[in-house]
């Protein structure tokens, strides 16, 4: 077990199950990515993605069907979990019931054969980075799901892995908690520094936490980007919808100009960045909500006329939802206030209009 | 809405409770009546003052011995069953086709019932028998082979008839563990063996006593094969057959029924004493957390 490591490389892993009527699928097909040393990097997607079956196969709980893990230059595919020495956090906590939090987070040092003295010295540090000193003595029975999850967390960080692995931890807490959690969680990687793989459904907390992320869609890899790169760039349609492109339509191609696909929308015209080549005469259009703007008037480029059909009020801004002539749905985010019915002109920058392929059905 | 009918609920009577009144007249009249009738019958004997029977119980080198004689099969009976279903229903958590199997081959002895097992092992463990007939026709072993007719019978048959039951049951406490903490511990360093002794076995252990308990009773009640395949005159004469002899033989009711006292006594006191140990151990749920 070693304490740091400088890349670890998976290897066109893949895991097979076994499928409804003995029909084999691949759950997680051909993943490779590298993560390197103290490196954020959070696996993304709906569930039955295989986000969740690659962190299995990484921890060791999931053996694989191809494919391989190093750590550095060993591989360490073939060892079981308990030889590779990842600290791990489950979406359900999974803390003995029957141990103090104390012992709890003790554990994984006990097993390593770590002195007491040490041991206890080495749970209060842990307890202290996740705030939760003077509950060491505490069932976890007795503590609260957030504070659960934080022991859990104290359990995983206190072997000082090389590597941390996070299986959805915050989708059992409630709104505010899940919030303070990923802050928590932040500052405790900034702190350590160690490479961290985490897993989740909610764009929002990959973009918060991670320095790259791996995008899934039926246990095969969309994208791995920053988070930046995925929110603004995305590599394909899923990715796009995935990272709250809510805005998706078919619209006939009309022509290039200027290196820009046009569409047509209804009466006018839409002008897009094409970032998949194109087949066919009809293609997929891409637009996120924050990145419609209302314009004054019809005379612009990119300006769609609509009616004011829903408005959902949102605090800061408004979730306004646009018809257009032809029967379009669009939504767009807007701040001020918005009468159902009213007509309005819609913009959006030709450079935030995303243009794909047509999906293959 | 909700919160109040919930409230009323709790503060006024559940009408749904009368549901356990002809379960619990049930209990009366089938058990709690005789068992006190008996408690009263045994403070009646034939002659002497109201504990007579009781002190001829324990003075009586043909009575007493048979405690003794009854724990001597009970108790390894019952650790034998329990600590051999440990390992094979740990063994066996994971769901598979096999348990599924194994499970249903194993409830076939709880429902022949001890007779039919006493006479099949009579046939088969029998000095002619087949395993007797198999040894000495391969030349393993040519000397007598005595299994029925003493305590290994009465022992054999225990452990036939009870090891299911204890298999049973603790493959269902094992089950309820959630599978989850076992990964958990396996990130942390704990191999197979690290995993049952710190995290299983803790877990397990309410439910271990508590099939020891159910296995002890069932064990030492043991009478027909202690008749059918044991020795009644001599090594296996249980505290039972004391019982059944003073009533049916002697026609003492009063003097079987003190037997039958005596037998609830020693039962539970055994039970009290394992079920004590509980207080040693952790007893809340098994799950992990959030489920």
């Amino acid at each position: 077990m070693k304490h740091d490591f400088n890349e670890l490389r998976l290897d066109r892993v893949t895991r097979r199950f076994a499928g409804h009527g003995g029909q084999a699928f691949n759950a997680l097909d051909e993943m490779t990515l590298t993560v390197r040393r103290g490196e954020f990097i959070a696996l993304l997607g709906p569930s039955g993605c295989g986000k969740s079956t690659a962190l299995n196969c990484i921890a060791g709980l999931l053996a694989l069907s191809g494919g391989t893990i190093h750590l550095d230059d060993v591989r360490i595919d073939t060892l079981p979990p308990e030889r590779r020495g990842f600290g791990m956090v489950f979406q359900n906590y999974a803390l003995f019931p029957h141990m103090s939090v104390a012992k709890n987070v003790g554990f994984g040092l006990k097993m390593r054969g770590v002195p007491g003295s040490e041991i206890a010295s080495r749970v209060m540090q842990a307890l202290s980075l996740v705030q939760l000193t003077g509950q060491e003595h505490k069932l976890p029975g007795q503590l609260s799901g957030g504070q659960q999850q934080r022991v859990a967390i104290a359990r995983a960080i206190v072997i000082e892995p090389p590597l941390i692995l996070m299986d959805e931890p915050l989708s059992n807490l409630d709104a505010k908690l899940r919030l303070e959690t990923r802050s928590e969680i932040r500052r405790i990687h900034r702190e350590l520094g160690r490479a961290t793989i985490y897993v989740t459904h909610d764009q929002d907390e990959a973009l918060s936490l991670a320095d790259r992320i791996v995008v899934m869609k039926d246990g095969v890899v969309q994208q791995i980007g920053t988070p930046e790169a995925v929110y603004a760039e995305p590599a394909n349609l899923h990715v796009a919808r995935f990272m709250g492109y809510r805005n998706v339509m078919e619209l006939p191609v009309a022509g290039e100009r200027d290196g820009r696909v046009v569409l047509r929308a209804g009466d006018s015209e839409l002008c897009g960045v094409r970032k998949l080549p194109l087949d066919g005469g009809r293609a997929m259009v891409a637009i996120r909500p924050e990145e419609i703007t209302l314009a004054g008037s019809a005379n612009d480029v990119n300006v769609i006329t609509g009616r004011v059909d829903n408005v959902e009020y949102g605090g800061r801004d408004s979730l306004v939802e646009v018809v257009t002539r032809d029967g379009t749905r669009l939504h767009v985010r807007a701040s001020g206030r918005f009468e159902p019915g009213a007509e309005v002109f819609v913009r959006v920058p030709p450079e935030r209009v995303l243009v794909y392929p047509r999906e293959a059905h | 809405m909700a919160g109040r009918t919930l409230a009323t609920r709790r503060a006024g009577f559940d009408a749904a409770l009368l549901l356990v009144l002809p379960a619990a007249l049930f209990m009366l009249l089938l058990f709690v009546y005789p068992f006190l009738y008996g408690l009263w019958l045994s403070f009646e004997p034939k002659e002497g003052g109201w504990l007579a029977n009781y002190r001829h119980f324990f003075t009586s080198t043909r009575l007493w011995p048979t405690i003794g004689t009854t724990l001597s099969l009970a108790v390894p009976a019952t650790l034998i069953n329990v600590f051999a279903a440990l390992p094979i229903a740990y063994r066996m958590r994971r769901p598979s086709r096999f348990r599924r199997t194994l499970t249903a081959l194993l409830v076939v002895p709880i429902t022949l019932g001890t007779v039919l097992i006493a006479e099949g092992m009579l046939t088969y463990f029998g000095p002619r028998g087949w395993l007797s007939q198999f040894l000495q026709a391969a030349h393993l072993y040519d000397g007598a082979i005595r299994l029925t007719h003493n305590y290994w019978g009465v022992l054999i048959s225990l452990v036939v008839s009870g090891f299911p039951f204890a298999f049973l049951l603790i493959l269902s406490y094992v089950t309820g563990i959630d599978p989850v903490l076992a990964r958990a511990a396996s990130t942390l360093g704990a191999n197979s063996s690290a995993q049952f002794r710190y995290i299983y076995l803790p877990l397990l252990a309410p439910g271990i006593a508590m099939c020891f308990c159910l296995a002890f009773v069932q064990a030492f009640s043991v009478f027909p094969s202690a008749v059918l395949l044991g020795a009644p005159a001599g090594p296996t004469r249980v505290i039972s057959i004391a019982a059944y002899e003073a009533a049916f033989e002697q026609y003492d009711y009063s003097l079987a029924s003190a037997i039958a006292m005596i037998m609830g006594f020693v039962q539970l006191a055994i039970v009290a004493f394992v079920l004590s140990l509980r207080g040693w151990f952790y007893k809340g749920p098994v799950g992990g957390g959030k489920g």
